[in-house]
């Protein structure tokens, strides 16, 4: 179970919260077009590493965690709020 | 407790940790044996001779006890009688209790004759793989006739099928330091870590502290020196009695406390057993080692036993575990079981050690015990027990017989590397000792036994350092200051691996699942030659001990077959839980009717009184209808339903979600949000809403009010409410943060009661004040606020039946009191309240769309609502609504459909086929037995639509052999102008 | 729109109502726990966007509250503010007249903030006694202990499935416990089982 840094609680259980997915996407303009609503609705990269996701803290301030998570050891490298940008490790 | 009893055969006078003034009666397979506080139930019984105390699990072997502890995997019991009784538990670990029943298991009639134990000599046709080869087809075969075989001949006991009475709970734990065992090591690095100031738990799987330091009575003062020391550190926690079976994410770890299971039954108000789920900042691992077993032919027989087992038994219970022993060896920590059977009493011991003559040995026979270096031990026999110890010199030809009732076996030891394995702390071949020991990880350090550190003076040493290193980790700094044991040199601990003694006959190397070096062989030969094959193919390591007596002796004889080092074949990982958990512990506090909480309304107990059935929607109960003695229940739906279309009902919709929205952008979020426009809405008005996802799907419906210009109220359906409030807030803080939106669910704020029929107004005038009702004065979707009954209520003019209507709305507290005045109100009008099941009625007739339609699959045409959607500006969904596979004309689309012959019922999810075809054109969503226009009606999806309507169709149920003429028509069975609701 | 003239209005029901059975309960022991309902006024308050500190100047000027950040609660002679979620706090009085206190509230912050009455969708308990630790960590998965938690300190969690905002008032320890009142029953239920073992009294 991960223990996530939710930046405005502390620490929590991953109990808390409820995956939402990739955080790298952002909705394209309204009249982008088809193919872009379409990428950013459908087209995942689904990394082997760190991987930057949305955690809802749904059982606690109810706010989208940004979090860098390694998707092969489970790591946490940084967690934020929906406007930061976070750093990414390398490996 | 108090008659007075032979001492056992076996137990000596003196000596260990058992309490000899108390006698404990318990019962084995109905003997009634006797032991002491401080017993095993394995140690009492070895104290009585007791040699069989199972059958193998595959060939029906008869099994002795083979270790004291948790890695056991022969010694199993059913513990308890009925409801309380636990299978499979095992006997090494179960502490001795007053009264205690157990049985053995897997074996019929009885353990010293079981019918079964013929598989034993057909072992040739039982190979690794038997169950896969034999029972493939034909397929239908393995459910009904192989499987419940197999299952009944091969399985462990059972368990109780009568409801668990005692309470299980969760508990959740922090601390800077969590030390997982209480050995030497543990208990050092403990105390370290509390002196240094940090909170520390302590977890320790056995009834006493003190691990291996208990079957050392050398050390026995230091151990109880640190137990009382760690007794007056208040920021330790010790917890014995609890076993740490898991190792997850970011240092949590998983245990499970046996809060009662040492008494028969649990005290008043306190649970069985504890779930805990500990948080650290920082795990010390000193979990000891596991001895490992040689395999050689016969090496399962009773009698057979590591050598460490033979005395912890002799030292901590003072129970011999048989007077003619032959001690088989490769190590010279095993000597120290040659001095604890003399101890105890044995009349003889001889070593069989695999190695030249050493300096143990040389000691050894100094002490006049006989010593045969460079030997092997081939073979094991006797019948129910041990007669002779077959050995020969190694790798010669022949053997002689050594008299023994006792044969202790010790192939070295392995640390017990399954936590560290679990939380894929890299493992390292130490071939000092011919084992794996783990490495360190972030937050984590293997202390002790545990890495290889052997002998108590190097483990506490150890231990001490560990615990500090952690301490400071979490940052306590300060440095501890207690003494180390002192005296007896620890024992040389290298070895030189030794696996297995070739020669013919079973030799095993997972005891409780009945795998052999043979099988082992087959499993390469046949080409699952990567550890993880072989285990699957042969089971080897995947019984409830993990393999954790022969699981690497398995991994070499693969290792020996591929002509690899050990350490290039590996072990496969180590995965929850280190030691089989009950389910009742996993399931906790939540069974049966607290599986999950019940949300029940404010009206809930009138909705019982009035003998409501209910139904789940989600979490919550709703009433599904109200049968009056004696009444069916479609005739109670029908009755509720017809007092709604012909008078007036009253119906609790509490649940529907509810939404409280304010802020300068509100209503130019919910433009963004729904797919209609909500900014137009003048204050005092609701619309209804249609909301999509953004691939373009239909999410949500309901019906949204503007309160003031910046403050609207919105209603989701119950299903959805927390979904829709998600939805929202990612848009609000991820999609456009800049808008000013605040909003919050206010769904058990506010109580809200439907109020129809053609007598509505008339009812609800006699009791509303401050609002006039009148269709001028309060428009359909108008909306206002008034009191009822003294309390505050807001009216709603919305319908969902498609008759004249109102929804009451009150803070939740004054739902009863609003409710009963409407109802009395309504006396007069003969008011029924109606349920779930009538408002699904009346919203069929009606032609609206539920959940049923609205499935995530269907677009805004689809259920007939693509005029709703604004021309300009964005909102979610909007784009890939567009999309060629959404807006293809030929997709099913919204119909009506009644039964040709009325009373001919028709199914949801049958489908609609032309007749004589078997092409589907549609399904059935939803479906009533009606009262307007009467009969069997539905709502379908139909390719063709409202060109279909008039046509003739078949709503065909194969799975009940259905095909039921049905017409199809406009959804709108009752008032398709929209009158009544305008009335 | 506006409110209609009206008498105050009855009394409300609590969802806890028959539920609550006043007297000892569970193990006997020397120092039980006290677990109560409270009757509250519970208000939901709100900055509205960029606003936060002139809401906060204006509820410090009215109530003498300062409204306390994440993971706070602050006390006040007749209010507690706890906060839930960013520049959003649950305001707790003792129960008043029916809708007076998020009136109140909605005049002194005007345009600056969003106020939102939940005193009947929220319903309030209060544990206190030395062991009432032991019985939340049953199910409250944060820290408690006095070196992570302590008066004064607020969370919003779950326990026993059901969300939770917590706060601590003093050393006793005693705790409020804010639940959704359609969850009340379950959660009180778990609550008197995991209390069960040190004995508590319902007053």
């Amino acid at each position: 179970m991960h223990l996530i840094t939710c930046p405005w609680c502390g620490p929590r259980d991953e109990a808390e919260f409820a995956y939402r997915g990739d955080a790298t996407v952002a909705r394209p303009a309204a009249d982008a077009g088809i193919d872009a609503f379409y990428d950013y609705v459908y087209t995942r990269a689904n990394p082997r590493g760190w991987h930057t996701e949305w955690w809802h803290h749904a059982a606690g301030c109810h706010q989208f965690v940004k979090v860098v998570r390694h998707t092969l050891t489970h790591a946490i490298a940084a967690t934020g709020k929906p406007t930061d940008t976070l750093p990414v490790p390398a490996e | 407790m108090t008659r007075m009893h032979r001492r056992p055969a076996m137990r000596a006078r003196t000596g260990g940790h058992i309490d000899r003034d108390t006698t404990l009666t318990f019962r084995f397979d109905g003997r009634e044996l006797t032991g002491h506080p401080g017993d095993t139930l394995a140690s009492a019984l070895l104290a009585h001779g007791v040699r069989i105390v199972g059958r193998s699990f595959k060939y029906h072997r008869p099994r002795g006890i083979y270790t004291a502890g948790p890695e056991e995997p022969n010694a199993l019991a059913g513990i308890g009688t009925g409801a309380r009784r636990t299978p499979n538990t095992k006997m090494t670990a179960a502490e001795l209790y007053q009264g205690m029943v157990a049985e053995s298991q897997n074996r019929w009639p009885s353990l010293r004759f079981d019918a079964l134990a013929v598989n034993s000599a057909l072992a040739r046709f039982l190979p690794a793989g038997f169950y896969y080869k034999t029972f493939m087809w034909p397929a239908s075969f393995w459910e009904k006739v192989y499987e419940p075989a197999i299952r009944r001949a091969a399985g462990l006991g059972r368990a109780a099928t009568e409801p668990d009475p005692d309470h299980y709970e969760a508990a959740h734990a922090h601390c800077d330091v969590l030390v997982v065992g209480a050995g030497a090591a543990g208990l050092a690095a403990a105390r370290a870590a509390g002196e240094s100031g940090a909170r520390v738990i302590l977890a320790e799987q056995d009834f006493l502290l003190g691990g291996g330091l208990l079957a050392d009575p050398v050390h026995e003062g230091w151990r109880r020196e640190m137990t009382a020391a760690l007794e007056a550190l208040g920021n330790v926690v010790r917890m014995p009695r609890t076993t740490v079976f898991g190792y997850y994410e970011q240092n949590m770890l998983g245990a499970i406390e046996r809060v009662a299971d040492h008494l028969p039954e649990p005290p008043p108000h306190t649970a069985r057993q504890r779930y805990w789920t500990i948080r650290a900042r920082e795990v010390v691992l000193a979990t000891g080692a596991d001895e490992r077993l040689i395999a050689f032919p016969g090496n399962d027989r009773p009698g057979v036993m590591l050598a460490g087992a033979a005395r912890a038994y002799a030292n901590r219970f003072g129970v011999l575990a048989g007077r003619r022993a032959v001690l088989f060896t490769n190590n010279d920590a095993a000597y120290a079981t040659v001095e604890a059977l003399a101890a105890a009493g044995a009349d003889r011991v001889t070593v069989v050690d695999t190695r030249p003559l050493g300096p143990a040995a040389a000691a050894a026979r100094t002490r006049g015990v006989e010593v045969l270096p460079g030997h092997e031990v081939v073979g094991a026999h006797g019948g129910r027990g041990l007669y002779s110890v077959e050995a020969r010199a190694r790798g010669g030809d022949g053997g002689f017989q050594i008299d023994a009732d006792l044969l202790c076996v010790s192939g070295g030891y392995n640390p017990a590397i399954h936590l560290a394995s679990q939380s894929r702390t890299p493992l390292a071949w130490d071939s000092g000792i011919a084992a794996f020991v783990p490495g360190t990880a972030a937050g984590q350090r293997s202390a002790g036994a545990a890495r290889g550190r052997f002998g108590i003076a190097a483990a506490a040493r150890d231990g001490m350092e560990a615990g500090g290193a952690a301490a400071a980790a979490a940052g306590f700094a300060r440095r501890p200051a207690f003494e180390l044991p002192a005296g007896g040199a620890d024992p040389d601990l290298t070895v030189a691996p030794f696996w297995e003694v070739t020669a013919r006959g079973k030799s095993f190397v997972d005891l409780q699942h009945d795998v052999t070096t043979a099988d082992i062989r087959l499993a390469h030969r046949e080409g699952y030659e990567h550890i993880e094959h072989a285990k699957r193919y042969t089971t080897h390591g995947m019984a409830t001990d993990q393999g954790k007596t022969g699981g690497l002796v398995g991994a070499a004889v693969l290792a020996e077959a591929r002509g690899l080092p050990v350490e290039a074949v590996g072990m496969p990982t180590f995965r929850p839980y280190v030691t089989p958990i009950t389910w009742g512990a996993v399931a906790g506090h939540h069974i049966r009717r607290e599986f999950a909480p019940i949300r029940r309304t404010q009206l809930h107990d009138w909705h019982v009184r009035r003998g409501a059935e209910f139904l789940e929607a989600g979490l919550w109960l709703r009433p599904a209808f109200y049968p009056r003695p004696g009444e069916a229940p479609w005739d109670a739906i029908l009755r509720e339903g017809a007092a709604v279309r012909r008078s007036v009902g009253i119906c609790d919709v509490s649940t529907l979600g509810k939404i409280d929205l304010q802020g300068a952008d509100a209503a130019f979020f919910l433009d963004r949000l729904y797919m209609n426009t909500f900014s137009t809405l003048a204050v005092g008005r609701a619309r209804y809403g249609l909301m999509l996802r953004e691939d373009g799907m239909v999410f949500d419906d309901g019906t949204t009010t503007r309160l003031a210009d910046d403050h609207f109220f919105i209603t989701t359906t119950t299903a959805n409410a927390g979904r829709v409030m998600e939805h929202m807030e990612f848009h609000a803080q991820t999609v456009w943060p800049e808008l000013d939106v605040q909003f919050t669910s206010v769904t058990d704020q506010w109580a809200a009661m439907s109020v129809a029929g053609p007598n509505a107004r008339r009812t609800l005038a006699k009791v509303v004040a401050g609002l006039d009702l009148d269709n001028a004065a309060f428009p359909f979707m108008g909306v206002a606020d008034a009191t009822l009954a003294g309390c505050p209520v807001r009216v709603f003019r919305i319908s969902f039946s498609g008759e004249l209507a109102f929804e009451v709305a009150t803070p939740a507290g004054y739902a009863a009191i609003v409710w009963e005045a409407i109802l009395e109100a309504g006396r007069e009008f003969a008011i029924e309240p109606y349920g779930v099941e009538a408002l699904g009625l009346l919203r069929i007739e009606k032609g609206h769309v539920a959940g049923a339609e609205l499935n995530g699959q269907t677009t805004a045409a689809d259920v007939g609502l693509e005029r709703m959607a604004k021309k300009k500006g964005d909102f979610v969904g909007k784009a890939l609504a567009g999309r060629p596979g959404l807006t293809d004309p030929a997709r099913p689309r919204l119909v009506g459909v009644r039964a040709v012959a009325p009373d001919q019922q028709i199914r949801p999810g049958a489908h609609l086929l032309e007749a004589g075809s078997d092409r589907s054109l549609g399904w059935l969503a939803s479906v009533t037995k009606s009262v307007e226009p009467g009969g069997w009606i539905g709502l379908a999806l139909l390719s063709g639509g409202a060109a279909r309507h008039g046509q003739r169709l078949q709503a065909s149920f194969p799975l009940h052999g259905e095909s039921v003429e049905v017409e199809i028509c406009s959804p709108h069975f009752v008032d398709p102008e929209n009158a009544r609701v305008r009335a | 729109m506006s409110a209609p003239e009206s008498r105050p209005a009855p009394e409300p029901r609590s969802p806890l109502a028959g539920h609550l059975k006043p007297g000892r309960h569970g193990a006997a022991g020397s120092r039980p726990l006290v677990l109560r309902e409270v009757p509250a006024t519970i208000v939901e308050l709100a900055a509205r966007r960029g606003r936060a500190a002139e809401l906060a100047a204006a509820v410090r000027g009215a109530l003498a509250l300062d409204l306390p950040p994440p993971g706070r609660g602050a006390a006040a002679a007749g209010a507690t503010a706890l906060w839930i979620q960013p520049d959003t706090w649950l305001v707790v009085a003792p129960r008043g007249t029916e809708g007076a206190l998020a009136a109140h509230l909605k005049g002194v912050a005007g345009a600056a903030g969003s106020v939102v009455d939940q005193s009947h969708g929220k319903t309030l308990l209060h544990l206190a006694g030395a062991d009432a630790r032991a019985a939340l960590g049953k199910g409250c998965r944060i820290d408690l202990d006095p070196a992570a938690f302590g008066p004064g300190r607020a969370a919003v969690t779950q326990m026993a499935q059901v969300g939770c905002v917590l706060y601590q008032h003093d050393d006793v320890p005693s705790f409020s416990l804010i639940v959704p009142s359609s969850y009340a029953i379950p959660f009180f239920d778990w609550l008197c089982h995991s209390a069960a073992e040190f004995g508590y009294e319902v007053p």
